[in-house]
């Protein structure tokens, strides 16, 4: 079924473009507030202490210094997104390197850096932990000895030594199946610690009121769950606080987390001064809220013919020194052990692990990268011993409509395979390759549009011109275009009739901001039923001018149709300028709406093609295709920019960026030493979209924000191992990973 | 001690008092409010303070302030005129060649930098002229198109 549409599936460029371009739009570290002070954090060298002493005295009398604080100079709330185990200052005790210990604010930077040079600390050290199995052990030490009083921990807790989420996922019965199964292989996967990588570093600025109200400007993509966090570690209603809309430099689910802003409220309060505070680059490689590392067991067995009968999987997180930074304590990917496949029996163990590691937090599709890099290199290496083609053993097992998820559940309108045959004939699997020591590596994985809530109001004035309103913040996804193009469908209006104005937290009673693949869903539906509601009210209006009833009214291309002998057609700004006598004055659709979970998920079935150098063991991306399940696209500039985007991420995760920590210390604390893919990096890009299919969104659309980045890593090292026969099975996979696969696989050889 | 400092930014004359050890990217920001240039690492490996110093695309946070007298700056504020945004904004801003913004104004910039002297670029020159800009939105490809675009445009 096609249906015409007008301004949906065109690729509407952004609104806030030209501000970007020109260098007009505000973000954070831009704002700029009279009398504003500059915060600067003392952090801690060691990975696990105990603060003897911290004097701040000579800081506190440095010029240009209006506060220096400790832990013992604030309440001692702890914070966190869901999980609250996480201190603003550390008071008695320091867990990881790069934890706050001290802050101070003043007149400048400069002054703010120097004030920290005068910061005496004294700390003993404890026995540290880095390795999150090792950490699981009874003898190793317990890093969070109260955790049994943490608000949010889940329930009941772990008995296990540093564990505060176990959670487990299955059906059926692993060890029948087991039983059942003519071979069963085993293997064992690592991924690393990475970092989001978008270049504009947290930030935040803190103003309270003589009254105590408070004003900020943050970097954050889900600012009410933000202001609820604050409400609760600084004790005061969520009433008193607002935060303003502003541009986010990127945030890949890194900007979600409360980082320095309850430690710049303290500041302000003490300086009774506003205070900005801009994390610099380094503390951002050693301090933020990077993606998990991972240990991946698994367990799979099988017919003789390749027909999947149980797996058995474990993935063990090392969630650094706290749990605060993730908004569900897990990591909810971790559900997808089982893959895209059809297993009858299947358990799924998670663990996430206090080390005296950076604490982690919520990057791109949440644990997904990790669990399919392991699953879809198993798959492959499952294959090989089988003799069988990885296309085809795919083929075999992927999860087809009507088919029950590994865990037990079912999505509507499954559309895996289409994406596997895809990936295939685009990629050209199968043929000769043009050269030697060159691979093709295939791996699939799914994401579904996230759910959430949203409130919107869209406004029309005398003039037809349409205002949406939301608190809604935009990371870089062009979110505000996306649904500009939905409002202006419905009520048949030009886009450009359309504006989006950022509503800040006062407006709103609540939305869940951006993240999960959910604002073409969650706000896609609330903006639509808000223009829906407006539409009603046009009618409405538009019959009572003509004296007729409403179902003899229909909205047409911007154009009122009234129904009768003969036929009336009155144009929108017709009604809206006889209806709306006061200047300034709108009639407003409004909406209020809270997502059900999706019934459809989105499939992604890449391929990687690359050349692997033998003597060196560097590893060449030629080409990806990246296949995706979609539904109705809004905006095709957008959506590819999401894919496009994506893949460059996951091939960064596959192949260089890693954070490489040595006792909890991280060493690569640059740009020039965390390398992310640059221009020459980037391979060539085919993308194929399946023929529409329907979704949950406005329009039968989804969201496409997280799946590209997905399964790039497994892609690669399935290709890598198709080009030189070396199986990589940790991340990233180096020259020297290579090298030592290559050689290994010499020294095997009969 | 500040200093004075001598120099043009986007065509106007300044004379300001600057600290001997303000980086040209802290002057532009905090002395002269032009927050148009973005502050990434502050390292010279991500480009997203990128700026014309006498024509030529450098790193504004590795440039000494001082070390700019006399000389000529453009910034990204500097390059739209009375007619309306330079043909790289035009093109950045039409062809998707931006998402969250942040490290556009530098690669708008060193864009810039390559038209001026080369106006009929080939896609391998765009490439190798931004492979100082770091992005992590895009993955490049519209970036790239959008420079493309901006040369055809452009060209006499």
């Amino acid at each position: 079924m096609t249906t015409a549409f007008t301004t949906v599936g065109t690729p509407v460029a952004r609104a806030e473009g030209p501000d970007k371009v020109s260098g007009q739009t505000l973000y954070t570290a831009d704002v700029d507030l009279p009398g504003m002070l500059w915060g600067k954090v003392l952090r801690s060298p060691f990975p696990h202490a105990r603060i003897v002493n911290i004097d701040v005295s000579r800081a506190q009398e440095a010029p240009g210094v209006r506060a220096a604080l400790t832990g013992r100079d604030i309440p001692p709330a702890l914070v966190g997104r869901l999980l609250r185990d996480c201190p603003v200052l550390a008071r008695d005790r320091v867990r990881f390197v790069g934890e706050k210990v001290a802050a101070v604010a003043a007149d400048n930077p400069e002054a703010a850096q120097e004030a920290l040079l005068l910061i005496d600390v004294e700390y003993e050290e404890l026995p540290a932990v880095f390795d999150a199995s090792e950490a699981m052990q009874a003898s190793a030490p317990s890093l969070h000895p109260d955790i049994e009083s943490y608000v949010g921990l889940p329930q009941p807790p772990s008995p296990m030594n540093n564990v505060f989420a176990h959670n487990r996922w299955g059906k059926g019965e692993v060890e029948q199946g087991f039983r059942e199964s003519d071979r069963v292989f085993e293997h064992t996967f690592s991924a690393q610690l990475m970092h989001q990588g978008y270049i504009e570093p947290h930030a935040c600025v803190v103003r309270v009121d003589d009254s105590g109200r408070v004003e900020m400007w943050v970097n954050n993509k889900a600012p009410f769950n933000l202001r609820s966090q604050l409400s609760a570690v600084w004790d005061i209603p969520e009433n008193r606080i607002t935060l303003h809309p502003i541009s986010i430099g990127g945030d890949f689910g890194g900007k979600g987390s409360f980082m320095d802003t309850p430690l710049c409220y303290y500041l302000a309060i003490h300086s009774g001064r506003p205070v900005k505070m801009v994390m610099d680059y380094l503390q951002e490689l050693m301090a933020a809220n990077p993606r998990h590392p991972a240990d991946i067991a698994l367990k799979t067995g099988v017919k003789n013919d390749g027909t999947l009968l149980a797996r058995e999987a474990s993935v063990v997180f090392n969630s650094g020194a706290y749990g605060a930074f993730k908004p569900r304590v897990y990591l909810g990917g971790a559900d997808h052990l089982g893959g895209a496949y059809q297993v009858p029996h299947v358990s799924i163990d998670s663990y996430m692990v206090y080390t005296n590691n950076v604490p982690c937090g919520h990057m791109r599709a949440p644990a997904k990268p990790q669990v399919h890099f392991a699953v879809e290199s198993h798959m492959d290496m499952i294959a090989a011993e089988l003799g069988l083609d990885p296309y085809e053993f795919r083929l075999r097992n992927v999860i087809r409509q009507g088919d029950e998820t590994p865990t037990g559940g079912s999505w509507e309108e499954v559309r895996a395979e289409e994406t596997i045959r895809r990936a295939a004939q685009a990629s050209g699997w199968g043929q000769p390759k043009d050269r030697p020591n060159a691979g093709r590596g295939m791996a699939i994985s799914d994401q579904p549009p996230g759910a959430g809530q949203s409130e919107a109001s869209v406004a029309i004035d005398a003039e037809g011109k349409v205002e949406i309103r939301m608190a809604l913040w935009d990371t870089g996804t062009g979110a505000h275009t996306m649904l500009r193009q939905v409002v202006a469908e419905e009520l048949t209006v030009p886009v450009d009739d359309v504006r989006f104005t950022v509503q800040n937290t006062d407006a709103v009673a609540f939305d869940s901001g951006s993240g999960g693949s959910r604002v073409t869903y969650t706000a896609g539906q609330t903006a639509l039923g808000a223009a829906r509601d407006l539409k009603a009210k046009l009618v409405q209006q538009a019959a009572g001018l003509y004296e007729t009833e409403k179902e003899y009214v229909t909205l047409q291309g911007g154009t009122f149709v009234i129904e009768g002998t003969p036929a009336q057609t009155v144009p929108i700004t017709e009604v809206t300028a006889r209806v709306i006598s006061e200047p300034g004055n709108a009639i407003i659709g409004e909406m209020t709406y809270s997502a059900t979970n999706s019934p459809v998920t989105s499939y992604c079935t890449q391929v990687a093609e690359v050349e692997v150098d033998p003597e060196t063991g560097q590893v060449r991306v030629e080409k990806i295709v990246t296949v995706h399940d979609v539904g109705a696209i809004i905006n095709p500039m957008t959506h590819q920019g999401q894919i496009e985007g994506g893949v460059i991420q996951g091939m960064g995760y596959a192949l260089m960026e890693e954070l490489v920590a040595e006792e909890g210390r991280i060493s690569n604390l640059t740009l020039g030493d965390y390398k992310i893919p640059t221009m020459p990096d980037i391979p060539k890009l085919e993308t194929v979209l399946l023929e529409p299919s329907t979704g949950p969104a406005p329009f039968q659309s989804k969201g496409i924000g997280e799946s590209s980045n997905v399964p790039v890593a497994g892609a690669i090292a399935n290709a890598v191992y198709d080009a030189v026969g070396a199986r990589v099975t940790s991340l990233p996979i180096t020259p020297e990973k290579v090298l030592r696969a290559i050689r290994e696989r010499e020294s095997n050889k009969p | 001690m500040k200093r004075h400092l001598n120099l043009t930014v986007n065509s106007e004359p300044r004379q300001i008092l600057v600290e001997p050890y303000y980086s040209l990217l802290d002057m532009l920001r905090d002395e002269l409010h032009l927050t148009g240039t973005k502050k990434g690492c502050d390292e010279g490996d991500c480009g997203a303070c990128t700026v014309l110093l006498n024509g030529v695309p450098v790193t504004s946070c590795l440039v000494l302030a001082h070390s700019a007298h006399d000389a000529e700056v453009t910034t990204v504020e500097g390059l739209a005129t009375r007619e309306g945004l330079h043909p790289v904004q035009q093109a950045f801003a039409e062809y998707g060649g931006l998402q969250c913004g942040f490290c556009t104004p530098g690669l708008i910039m060193s864009a810039v930098g390559l038209l001026e002297k080369n106006f009929d670029p080939t896609e391998e020159e765009v490439r190798y002229a931004i492979g100082g800009n770091l992005c992590r939105c895009t993955g490049y490809t519209k970036v790239v198109q959008a420079i493309m675009a901006a040369a055809e445009q452009a060209r006499p």
